[in-house]
């Protein structure tokens, strides 16, 4: 036997910490900011690479996104993937997670035989968690969401999820999709070797090709009414600016920090909340 | 919002109709807080529609919850009682909840679940099942009218009088949206605990108590539960505090967090809180994390270091009685609300407000032995 099919969904995010990119008004203008793997990604990254060394078998990486996505995709080939699919066409525009949840399944068929779905726990530009379970959904799988550690024992899955105010010990069988809370290890290092080979990989496009295959809608079949903006069952109806409060704010600036702090804690009521001491 | 010289659109048939339901959720028949708030957000939209408000609780021996959605606005509760639901698992509930909206005349209008991590784990497949939409994490839900017009998809073209608003605020943005799905039924959304506000409970309130089948497949089974792990004890829980001290990315790495640590343990009841970027970056774990996909909280203090106050952030916090923000970019929008600022390098400030906090104390022992005099 020859291991584990484990897939790892990632997608390439604007990078909230960088100000490229964002106009004056606070919107943003996605063609111009810097792009980044989205961060919860890379715990489903981590899960799905060391699932592959505990266990054995194969990683791969699967993306949708605008042709720069393939950065990301590179990225995790850096950390050890072993080969990736970027789901890119224009018809997938304005997809809300319904849509991208159908799109990622046609994807992950065309993608074959999976006993593993690792997914991150959420993106930051959507915020949703909604599309690992909407997947599972579509493929009819358990799932295990907001996951924080997990094995394979006899065959089976043992995982530890999140729960409000606590946690859950599940065990379950394969095939099966997790979401992976950032409470997992965080991803380690590339190896250099690895890198190094990536970037040889990244100057010969035919070679690049059998690691990283670019499809679109018509090669893994999907049905286009049920993509991008007419799969969708969502709008965006209106848009409105979060009033500021403004002009409230007591400012302290300018001094040394000794005098702003006791500024601040003669104008406010910190004291009151101190720890009593006898 | 309609101009005045425009034709007036047809009502659409896709237009929504059904009742407003509210899905429950408990932990081994605690019921959780976001469920009573979902109520009161429920009644209000059923209000407005003249509709009534449904609720579905599932579990084993539920006791008096089902009496108790009652009380708390609801006007039928729908109970599913089996032992195979004694503890949440996505499959089970999945199964009782897409029969049971199936087994409906006419689907709900609204469903609504808390973005905890069951129901976000439960709403997705539900609106999967559906091809329905879904907004995560609403921070405002309304009902109003919407026209309609986009010639790219002609069949929804019209007028739909009560569309379910979700309101939520919008990436990297200061901008709120409003997202709409009426074509779809039923209309879903989520709301963080601690957004919506309860009802106050009506012990004469009238409401049915209807018992409904629980018809699981072999299938739904296939995950089990071996453990639920309750962690009460891990400190003080941060909607609980009464202070809470928080950090972003502007500590500069991990190691920051002990400064804020340092500044919390200065007072009684108090909590760490953070950003969420620093969640992402793993310096400090989730169940810390402050604003619109952490936790809501209103402590009576809060003090925000090297937090700039992204929209995500302050719909999380905003309503704190006193917030105090230190942050060395004068420009950062936390300046916007706070109600005191501090331009500042966090590792000059903080120290120093923690040498001042507990020389103050000695300090004002000494001025009160003087007064009174």
């Amino acid at each position: 036997m020859s291991g584990y099919n484990i897939f790892v969904l990632v997608k390439q995010v604007p990078d909230q910490g960088s100000k490229a990119g964002i106009n004056p008004d606070g919107t943003i203008d996605r063609a111009r900011a810097k792009r980044m793997l989205n961060p919860f990604d890379r715990y489903a990254l981590q899960a799905a690479l060391h699932t592959k060394k505990s266990y054995g078998g194969t990683v791969t990486a699967i993306s949708m996104g605008p042709p720069p996505a393939v950065e990301v995709l590179l990225e995790t080939l850096e950390h050890g993937v072993d080969r990736g699919f970027l789901l890119s066409d224009k018809r997938l525009a304005a997809s809300d997670t319904l849509a991208t949840a159908y799109a990622l399944y046609k994807t992950v068929n065309f993608a074959g035989k999976f006993d593993i779905i690792f997914c991150g726990l959420q993106t930051t530009d959507g915020d949703t968690a909604q599309v690992g379970p909407q997947l599972a959904e579509r493929l009819g799988l358990p799932q295990i969401t907001y996951c924080e550690d997990f094995g394979i024992e006899d065959g089976k899955v043992h995982a530890r999820r999140i729960i409000e105010g606590g946690v859950q010990k599940v065990i379950t069988e394969m095939p099966v999709l997790v979401t992976v809370a950032n409470s997992y290890h965080p991803l380690e290092y590339k190896s250099f070797r690895g890198a190094w080979r990536v970037q040889q990989l990244a100057r010969k496009q035919e070679e690049l090709r059998q690691f990283i295959k670019t499809i679109d809608l018509d090669v893994i079949g999907a049905d286009t009414d049920r993509c991008g903006l007419k799969g969708s069952p969502t709008i965006v109806a209106a848009t409105e600016k979060v009033g500021e409060i403004g002009g409230s704010c007591q400012m302290h600036e300018g001094h040394a920090p000794d005098e702003l702090v006791a500024e601040v804690i003669k104008a406010t009521t910190i004291r009151e909340f101190m720890v009593a001491k006898k | 919002m309609s101009e005045p010289e425009s034709e007036p659109l047809a009502v659409s048939p896709f237009c929504p109709k059904g009742e407003v339901l509210v899905v429950a959720e408990h932990i081994l028949g605690e019921l959780q807080p976001v469920t009573l708030e979902l109520l009161g957000a429920g009644r209000i939209l059923a209000d407005k529609m003249g509709r009534s408000l449904l609720c579905i609780v599932m579990g084993e021996n539920l006791g008096d919850i089902p009496q108790k959605m009652i009380e708390y606005g609801a006007d039928t509760v729908f109970v599913a009682d089996h032992p195979e639901l004694k503890c949440y698992r996505t499959l089970p509930y999945r199964r009782v909840v897409c029969d049971f909206l199936e087994s409906l005349s006419e689907p709900p209008h609204t469903t609504l679940l808390g973005s905890t991590t069951t129901g976000r784990d439960l709403a997705p497949r539900i609106a999967a099942h559906f091809d329905t939409g879904l907004t995560a994490d609403c921070t405002e839900l309304d009902i109003g009218p919407y026209e309609h017009k986009a010639k790219a998809d002609p069949a929804k073209i019209g007028l739909y009088p009560n569309c379910l608003y979700a309101i939520r605020p919008s990436f990297g943005e200061s901008l709120k949206a409003r997202i709409l799905g009426p074509w779809k039924n039923p209309q879903m959304a989520t709301t963080r605990p601690g957004v919506m506000v309860p009802n106050k409970p009506d012990a004469n309130k009238k409401g049915k108590i209807v018992k409904i089948p629980v018809n699981l497949q072999p299938d739904d089974l296939r995950l089990v539960v071996a453990e639920t792990i309750r962690e009460m004890d891990k400190g003080i829980k941060l909607t609980d505090a009464e202070v809470i001290v928080s950090g972003g990315y502007g500590l500069g790495t991990a190691d920051g967090f002990n400064l804020v640590r340092d500044l919390a343990a200065c007072f009684d009841n108090a909590a760490i809180g953070a950003s969420r970027k620093v969640v992402d970056l793993g310096w400090i774990p989730y169940h810390n994390q402050v604003g619109q996909t952490g936790k809501t909280v209103r402590p009576k203090l809060y003090i925000a270091c090297g937090i700039s106050g992204a929209i995500q952030h302050r719909v999380g916090m905003s309503k704190s009685d006193t917030i105090i923000a230190i942050n060395k970019d004068p420009d950062a929008p936390i300046f916007k609300f706070a109600h005191h600022g501090i331009v500042g390098d966090v590792y000059q400030i903080i120290p120093e407000m923690i040498k001042q906090l507990k020389e103050k104390k000695v300090a004002r022992g000494v001025e009160a032995v003087v007064g009174s005099h």
